[in-house]
């Protein structure tokens, strides 16, 4: 992987992450567009010019390869080189919620130490 | 009587239609937008654009209809596929003008609480100034550096009344181009930090 594609896409927009994980079936724009608002239960809703710019980027970038046109939507699916991007990104979005969990986990304790501490700098 | 009726005809549909002169320079594209948005809000629908800048407008409803505008040239080139995404997620396409797509979207149409734009990040926004800077800047700059101060150069050290007459022309214009630039530069910078808070 070069390193322009490390730049651009590591981290990545929400947008470009649900876009790579669908696509490890092949599916049109629209088809992700619903797809990611019934996972996310509406709260991510992505919008068409966001969704072609996108897809335009990834195709040019290779992350994703045109299959076939349907009803005049584009189908696409991932490649080799997306689906790098892909796990390096899941890799970071672990790393993430494993340290969130931690934190999460040492909060009850932390807590009444933490307000000490700022009532001591104040 | 024939001719009274006609006229009366006339005068109705001139009613029913409208057309206003309107500059919006080449970073405005959001200007543009609440322009087009507050003339459907008063019950004008925008029907269509033509040079200089004369937006043509029908008699409507007055109704919350968001519109958007999008600068893509690769999408202008797949026309098919990319009005229909738009068409897809409920956006109705309106026309192209000046390498821009038009589109609209009534605020009744929009599920969320929120009202929708064609982009949903900052990052897909700032791809679209950078679009909009090369399809519609860098032709402008290309002018200035290959034309516009090589003429300079040339036309000032040549003698003569038509030179001289050419030499002033070419100074217009370079002082012209430059606070386009600085201007427009401007603009695009507020847009971008506006996008960054």
């Amino acid at each position: 992987m070069d390193s322009h594609i490390k730049k651009v896409y590591v981290p990545m927009t929400e947008t470009g992450f649900y876009i790579l994980l669908c696509l490890r079936e092949e599916a049109h724009g629209y088809s992700i567009v619903q797809r990611v608002e019934a996972m996310t239960d509406g709260a991510v809703r992505l919008s068409p010019g966001t969704m072609y710019g996108s897809l335009s980027k990834m195709e040019k970038d290779g992350l994703i390869r045109f299959v076939r046109e349907e009803d005049k939507r584009k189908l696409y699916v991932i490649t080799e080189l997306g689906q790098q991007v892909l796990d390096l990104e899941m890799k970071r979005i672990e790393r993430l919620y494993r340290n969130m969990m931690e934190a999460r986990g040492g909060e009850s304790e932390e807590k009444t130490d933490v307000e000490g501490d700022k009532k001591q700098s104040e | 009587m024939w001719k009274v009726t006609k006229s009366r005809v006339n005068k109705m549909k001139d009613r029913m239609k409208k057309t206003e002169l309107r500059f919006f320079t080449i970073p405005e594209w959001k200007k543009e937008e609440k322009y087009l948005q507050e003339k459907h809000r008063e019950g004008w629908r925008f029907t269509g654009v033509t040079l200089p800048g004369f937006y043509h407008f029908e008699r409507c409803e007055p109704e919350d209809v968001v519109y958007q505008l999008d600068y893509n040239q690769e999408g202008t080139a797949h026309k098919t596929e990319y009005i229909q995404m738009f068409q897809d997620c409920g956006w109705e396409y309106i026309l192209d003008f000046v390498g821009y797509s038009y589109f609209r979207k009534p605020v009744s149409a929009m599920g969320g609480e929120e009202t929708e734009e064609i982009f949903c990040d900052d990052d897909s926004r700032i791809d679209m100034m950078k679009r909009v800077f090369r399809g519609r800047m860098v032709p402008l700059i290309v002018i200035f550096f290959c034309i516009i101060i090589p003429q300079l150069f040339v036309q000032s050290h040549n003698e003569g009344i038509v030179s001289m007459v050419l030499t002033g022309a070419f100074v217009v214009l370079f002082v012209l181009y430059l606070f386009l630039f600085i201007w427009y530069g401007w603009q695009f910078r507020q847009y971008r930090n506006l996008l960054k808070k």
